[in-house]
C-alpha cells in the first residue's frame, strides 16, 4: 500500500535519463541565444555529451522495474532497452548531422541549435513512450516525438521537396494521431481506465459478451491503424517515401529509426501490456500486416533509382520484419517468449545499419554527389573504405551473416517458429530474398560499374568516425549479441502480464 | 578435447592474412601477393598437421572444439572433423594455395582486394566443412557468397555483373529456406527434449515426424542442390564459371560445389533419415538426368570453360547418385568423386587459364596444334582430361566406378544409364582435346603429309580443321562423330561473330596472314600449380586405399540408419 507521501511525491530519480535530455534541450535553447552563431559548432559536442550522459544514466535502471507518478511512468527493463535504442540512434544521428547542417543545402539556412533542440525533444518524446504506463503518456510521447520530426523534415526550408515531404508527413501524421486518440478513447470507454495495467486487469476479469467485444474490437482496429502510420506499415505508409526523400539526409536517417521505435514502443506498451487479453485478435492482424508490409516494401524498392527513396521502401520492409516478431507474442510461456525481445533487438541492430547507410549517402553528398544509384558507380575504386562501409550496411540490411541484420532477422524467425507461425518465417525469408535484389544493386554499382562522375574532396572527420563506428557495430554486434539479447529478454520481467 | 584448437587455427588463419592485407594499404602488389601466399601456405600446413593427427579408426568427430556463444538460443561454437570432412578440408586449403599462386600473373588490377576476397572465401569454405553447429554452419555457408560474387563481378570477363548477381541471388534464395528449416528443426528438438541446441550431432538423435522430415529435408536439399548444382538448379553455374577469373573457377568447381554434397551427407542424411529414404528415388532420377544432361550439353559447348562447367554438372550427378544409393560403395564413390573432381576440374580450369592468358579467348575453335607449340602443357592437360573421363589408373575412375556400382546395386537402371554416359563424357572431352591440342590452329597451313584429307578441307572453314586433322582419337565414338560435326558446324560460326572477344578477331587476322602466334610453354608458376594436382590425381588413381580408409569408419556410421553396409 502506497503511503500518501509517496503518492504526492513522485520518485524523480527514476526520470534521470529523461531529465538529462530535457535539460539538454533547454540548455540548447539557451545556448542558441547566448553563444554567437560562429561558435555553434560547440553545440554538437554539448548534444553528444548530453545524450551520452543520458545513455550512461539509463544503465543504472537495469532490473529496477519500478514505477512512479501513480504508475504513469515506468522505469522497467523495457523502458531501459527503448532508451538504449533511442539514445544510441540519437548519438549516431548527431554524428551524421553536424557537417551536413553546416556545409550542405545552402549553408547557414539550417541553424545547428534549433536542429539539436528539435532532435532532443523528439528523443525525449520517444523515451517517454517507452517509459509510459498509461495511454495518456503514450499519446503525449508520440506527439512530442512526431511534432519535432515534422519540423525536422522541412528543415531544408529553401528546398521544395523538403517542404512537400514535411507537409505530407504532417497532415497524415495528424490524421493518424487523431485515429490513435479515438482508439484510446474507446479503450477508456470500455474499461474505465487509461492505466495500462488497469486496462489489462479490467479485460482479464469476467467478460460481458456482445457490446463490449465489438467496442473493443473497434478500439483495437483504430489503435493499430493509428500506430501503423507511425511505424510506416502498409497500407499506412503513404507518407514515407516522400518524407524520406525530401528530408535532409541526416533527418531521413533519424526519421527511419527513432519515430519508428516510438511507434513500436507504443504498440508494445498498448497491445502487449494493456490489451494482452485480446491477444488472439491483434496477433492475427499484426501477422497479416507484417506479411503485406514486408512484401510491398521490398518489391516496390526494386524499382527505385533514388537511393534515399529505395531506403524508404526498404525501411517499410523492415517494419514488416519487426511486426512479424511482435505477431509471435503470447504463444509460449512468458519466460520463453522471444517476441518482444526479437523486436527490440531488431530495432537496435536496425539503428546501426540504417543510419549507417544514410551516413554513407551524406558522405557522398559532401563530395559533390547526388543520391541516385549512378552516384555510387565506381565508388569501390574511388573510395574503398566508404564503399566497404556501404557494402557492410547493405549486406546487413539484406540479412547476410555474420552482420547484425542477420542475427536480428534470425531472432525474429526464431520467435515466429517458436510460436508455431511457420508461414511468417517463410514470408520473412522470401522477402529477404527479394530484398537482396535491390541492396545488391548498390553493391554492384559500387564495385562493378565504372565511375561516371568525378568526386570533389571533402573533409568530414566526425561523419567518418560515425560511419566507422556503425560499420564496426554492424559487424560485431551480432557476433557478441549474447548480452544485448539477455537485456532485451528482460522485457518479460517488465510487464506483469498474465497470459 | 581441450588441446590445441587446430581447427579454429585452420579456419581463421586466412582471416588473419586478409586482415593483415587490409591494414597494409601501402603494401606493393608483390608484397600483398607474398602475404597471401604465406598465409595460404601456413593454412595448408596447419591442415596437414590436422591430417597427420587424424585417427582413421575413429568414426566420430575429432579435434572437437566447444565454446558457449549465444546460450540463450542454443547457439554454440562447435567445430569438429571426421572422415567425411577431413579430406575436403585439405582439398580446400590445397586448392586455395594453388588459387593464390595461379593469380600471381593474371591479376594485376586491385590486387589487395582480390587477395582479401580469396582469403575470406577460404575462411568460409573451411568453416563450412568444420562447423558442427547449424547456425555456425549457416554463417560460413553464406560467408562464401560475397567474396565469390566479388571475384566474379570485379575480376571476371565481359558478362561478369550478370553472372555475379545471378550466382548470388540463386544461392541466397536457396539457403534462406534452409534457414527456416534449421530453426524448425531446432524447435522440434526443443519440443521433444526441452534442450535448446543447434549441434548437428545432438539434433540427429531426435525423432522427427514424417511429414515434418519431408519438407525440412526438401528445404535443405534445395539449398544444397543449388550448390552442387543439380539439374534443374544448375543454370547459374555455366555463367559463373565462364565469367569468373581462373582462380575463382578453380575454387568454385573445386570446393564450393563440394559444399552441396557434403551438406547432403552431413545434414540431410543424419538429421532426416526417413525423409532421405523416401526422397531417394526422386533424387536418383534427378541425378541421372543431371549426368546425361550435363554430358549432352557439354558436347555442344564452343567455350572451354562452359564445357568444363557442364561436365561438372554431369560429374556431380555421380555424387548425388552415390549418396542416395545408401550403400558403402555408393557413399564412398560419392566422396571420392568429390575429392577427385576437386583436383581434376580445378586443374582443368587452370589449364584453360593457361591458354586464356596467352590467347585471351576460351573458344575451342580459336585453338589448335598446341601439342607442337606447348608440348609440356599438352601432356599435362591430357592427363587431366583423361582423369576427368574416368580412365582407370587416374583419380576419376575410382569414384565414378564405385558410385555407379553402388547405384547399380539399388537401382539397376540408374547404374546402367550412368555407365553409358561415361562414354559421352569421353566423347566431349576427347573432342575438345583433339581440337585444342592436336587439330590445326586457325590459319595454320595444312599438314603436307596429310594428303588424303587435304583435298576435303575447305580453306575458308577453319573450324572444321580440328576435326579433320586427326581422324580418330577415340575409336569408340568414331561413329557418332559425324553427328557431332553437324552440331558443331551450326554452332561455331555464330560464336565466331561475337564481338566481345576482340583478341579473337585479332587472332583471325593472324589466321589471314597465315601465321600462328607463338605461345611460350608453361611457366614455372603454372607448373607449380599443376604438378601437385597431377601427382595427387595419379596417386589417387593408382593407390586409392588411403583415401578410402580415412573415410571408411565415418561412412559406416553415416550409413548405420540405412541398414546396408557393404564392401
Amino acid at each position: 500500500m502506497e503511503s500518501l507521501f509517496e503518492k504526492v511525491n513522485p520518485d524523480l530519480t527514476l526520470l534521470t535519463p529523461h531529465l538529462i535530455v530535457l535539460g539538454l534541450a533547454l540548455l540548447l535553447l539557451l545556448a542558441d541565444v547566448i553563444i554567437p552563431r560562429a561558435k555553434h559548432v560547440a553545440l554538437t559536442w554539448l548534444t553528444l555529451v548530453g545524450f551520452g550522459a543520458a545513455l550512461v544514466a539509463n544503465f543504472f535502471f537495469i532490473e529496477e522495474n519500478r514505477s512512479t507518478f501513480n504508475g504513469m511512468f515506468r522505469a522497467d527493463d523495457f523502458a531501459v532497452f527503448i532508451n538504449l535504442i533511442v539514445l544510441t540512434g540519437a548519438i549516431l544521428s548527431v554524428l551524421v548531422s553536424s557537417s551536413y547542417l553546416q556545409k550542405l543545402e545552402s549553408p547557414g539556412s539550417m541553424p545547428l541549435a534549433e536542429y539539436y533542440v528539435l532532435l532532443s525533444f523528439s528523443v525525449l518524446g520517444t523515451m517517454i513512450v517507452g517509459s509510459s504506463g498509461d495511454l495518456i503518456m503514450v499519446f503525449l510521447g508520440i506527439e512530442m516525438s512526431s511534432l519535432a520530426v515534422y519540423a525536422l523534415t522541412g528543415f531544408a526550408r529553401n528546398r521544395l521537396t523538403s517542404l512537400e515531404g514535411a507537409l505530407k508527413y504532417f497532415l497524415l501524421g495528424l490524421f493518424a494521431s487523431a485515429i490513435l486518440l479515438y482508439g484510446m478513447a474507446w479503450v477508456y470507454g470500455a474499461t474505465g481506465t487509461t492505466n495500462l495495467d488497469g486496462i489489462q486487469a479490467a479485460l482479464s476479469g469476467p467478460q460481458t459478451e456482445g457490446a463490449l467485444e465489438a467496442s473493443l474490437l473497434l478500439a483495437l482496429l483504430l489503435l493499430v491503424v493509428g500506430l501503423g502510420f507511425k511505424i510506416a506499415a502498409v497500407p499506412f505508409h503513404m507518407w514515407t517515401p516522400d518524407a524520406y526523400q525530401g528530408a535532409p539526409t541526416p533527418v531521413s536517417a533519424y526519421m527511419s529509426v527513432i519515430p519508428k521505435v516510438a511507434g513500436f514502443a507504443a504498440m508494445i506498451r498498448i497491445l502487449v501490456q494493456g490489451l494482452s487479453p485480446l491477444r488472439e485478435e491483434w496477433v492475427v492482424i499484426l501477422g497479416i500486416l507484417a506479411v503485406i508490409t514486408m512484401a510491398f516494401g521490398n518489391i516496390v524498392a526494386i524499382s527505385q533509382r533514388d537511393v534515399k527513396r529505395m531506403l524508404a521502401y526498404s525501411s517499410i520492409g523492415h517494419t514488416g520484419y519487426a511486426l512479424a516478431g511482435l505477431a509471435a507474442f503470447g504463444v509460449v510461456t512468458a519466460a520463453d517468449d522471444r517476441s518482444v525481445s526479437s523486436v527490440l533487438f531488431y530495432l537496435f541492430g536496425y539503428a546501426f545499419m540504417n543510419i549507417g547507410a544514410f551516413a554513407v549517402i551524406v558522405w557522398l553528398q559532401h563530395r559533390g554527389h547526388g543520391v541516385d544509384l549512378e552516384d555510387f558507380n565506381g565508388l569501390g575504386a574511388r573510395s574503398p573504405m566508404a564503399a566497404l562501409a556501404m557494402t557492410i550496411f547493405m549486406l546487413s540490411l539484406m540479412g547476410i551473416p555474420p552482420l547484425v541484420g542477420f542475427y536480428a532477422k534470425y531472432y525474429v524467425i526464431l520467435a515466429t517458429v517458436e510460436a508455431g507461425m511457420l508461414w511468417l518465417a517463410v514470408a520473412i525469408v522470401l522477402a529477404s530474398a527479394v530484398s537482396a535484389f535491390f541492396y545488391l544493386r548498390v553493391v554492384a554499382a559500387m564495385y562493378f560499374a565504372e565511375p561516371t562522375a568525378s568526386q570533389t574532396p571533402g573533409r568530414t572527420p566526425m561523419l567518418g568516425f560515425g560511419v566507422l563506428t556503425m560499420a564496426l557495430a554492424t559487424v560485431f554486434l551480432g557476433i557478441f549479441s549474447s548480452r544485448v539479447l539477455d537485456l532485451a529478454q528482460n522485457w518479460v520481467n517488465a510487464f506483469q502480464t498474465t497470459i | 578435447m581441450d588441446s590445441f584448437p587446430i581447427l579454429s587455427v585452420i579456419t581463421y588463419l586466412p582471416l588473419l592474412g586478409a586482415l593483415i592485407i587490409f591494414f597494409l594499404p601501402r603494401a606493393t602488389p608483390d608484397q600483398t601477393r607474398q602475404i597471401a601466399l604465406w598465409t595460404a601456405i601456413a593454412t595448408f600446413a596447419a591442415s596437414l598437421i590436422m591430417l597427420a593427427g587424424f585417427d582413421i579408426n575413429q568414426a566420430g568427430m575429432q579435434w572437437t572444439e566447444h565454446m558457449e556463444w549465444l546460450p540463450g538460443v542454443g547457439i554454440n561454437y562447435d567445430m569438429g572433423v571426421d572422415g567425411v570432412s577431413v579430406l575436403l578440408v585439405v582439398l580446400t586449403t590445397l586448392l586455395s594455395l594453388i588459387a593464390v599462386i595461379a593469380s600471381f600473373d593474371p591479376i594485376q588490377r586491385r590486387v589487395r582486394e582480390y587477395y582479401i576476397a580469396i582469403l575470406l572465401l577460404e575462411v568460409g569454405m573451411i568453416g563450412v566443412f568444420l562447423a558442427l553447429d547449424l547456425f555456425l554452419f549457416y554463417i560460413f555457408f553464406e560467408l562464401t557468397l560475397i567474396p565469390m560474387a566479388l571475384l566474379i563481378g570485379v575480376w571476371g570477363s565481359a558478362n561478369r555483373v550478370y553472372a555475379s548477381v545471378k550466382f548470388f541471388l540463386y544461392t541466397l534464395a536457396g539457403s534462406l529456406l534452409m534457414l527456416v528449416a534449421i530453426v524448425a528443426t531446432y524447435q522440434a528438438y526443443y519440443e521433444q527434449t526441452g534442450v535448446r541446441t543447434l549441434n548437428v550431432l545432438q539434433l540427429a538423435e531426435g525423432n522427427y515426424g514424417h511429414n515434418f522430415q519431408m519438407w525440412v529435408f526438401a528445404a535443405f536439399f534445395i539449398a544444397f542442390a543449388i550448390k552442387i548444382p543439380m539439374w534443374p538448379f544448375h543454370t547459374w553455374l555455366p555463367d559463373a564459371h565462364v565469367e569468373a577469373p581462373t582462380a575463382g573457377s578453380v575454387l568454385l568447381a573445386g570446393v564450393l560445389l563440394k559444399m552441396g554434397g557434403y551438406g547432403l551427407i552431413r545434414f540431410n542424411l543424419s538429421l532426416y533419415p526417413d525423409a532421405s529414404r523416401d526422397w531417394a528415388p526422386v533424387i536418383i532420377v534427378l541425378s541421372v538426368i543431371a549426368i546425361i544432361y550435363g554430358a549432352l550439353v557439354a558436347l555442344v559447348q564452343p567455350d572451354l570453360k562452359k564445357l568444363i562447367a557442364y561436365s561438372s554438372v554431369s560429374h556431380m550427378g555421380f555424387v548425388t547418385l552415390g549418396i542416395f544409393a545408401f550403400n558403402m560403395q555408393g557413399m564412398m564413390g560419392a566422396m571420392l568423386v568429390m575429392v577427385s573432381h576437386g583436383l581434376v576440374t580445378g586443374a582443368l580450369f587452370l589449364c584453360v587459364g593457361v591458354v586464356y592468358e596467352r590467347a585471351h579467348t576460351r573458344l575451342i575453335s580459336a585453338f589448335g596444334g598446341l601439342a607442337t607449340r606447348m608440348p609440356v602443357y599438352a601432356s599435362i592437360f591430357g592427363v587431366f582430361m583423361l582423369a576427368s573421363i574416368g580412365l582407370p589408373g587416374l583419380s576419376g575412375f575410382v569414384g565414378e566406378f564405385l558410385a555407379i556400382l553402388g547405384a547399380f546395386r539399388e537401382y539397376r537402371w540408374a547404374g546402367v544409364i550412368s555407365m553409358a554416359v561415361v562414354v559421352l563424357s569421353a566423347w566431349y572431352m576427347m573432342l575438345m582435346f583433339q581440337r585444342v591440342v592436336f587439330g590445326r590452329a586457325p590459319g595454320e597451313p595444312p599438314d603436307p603429309h596429310d594428303g588424303a584429307l587435304l583435298s576435303s578441307v575447305q580453306p575458308d572453314e577453319p573450324d572444321k580443321h580440328g576435326f579433320h586433322g586427326v581422324p580418330t582419337v577415340s575409336g569408340g565414338s568414331g561413329m557418332s562423330m559425324a553427328g557431332e560435326e553437324n552440331l558443331e558446324s551450326e554452332h561455331v560460326p555464330r560464336v565466331h561473330d561475337e564481338p566481345e572477344f576482340p583478341e579473337d578477331l585479332e587472332h583471325g587476322a593472324d589466321a589471314r596472314a597465315g601465321h600462328v602466334p607463338v605461345w611460350p610453354d608453361l611457366t614455372a608458376k603454372e607448373l607449380v600449380t599443376l604438378v601437385p594436382l597431377l601427382i595427387l590425381t595419379v596417386v589417387m588413381g593408382v593407390y586409392p586405399s588411403p583415401f578410402m580408409d580415412i573415410m571408411r569408419s565415418t561412412l559406416e556410421l553415416v550409413l548405420q540408419p540405412f541398414g546396408s553396409v557393404g564392401v
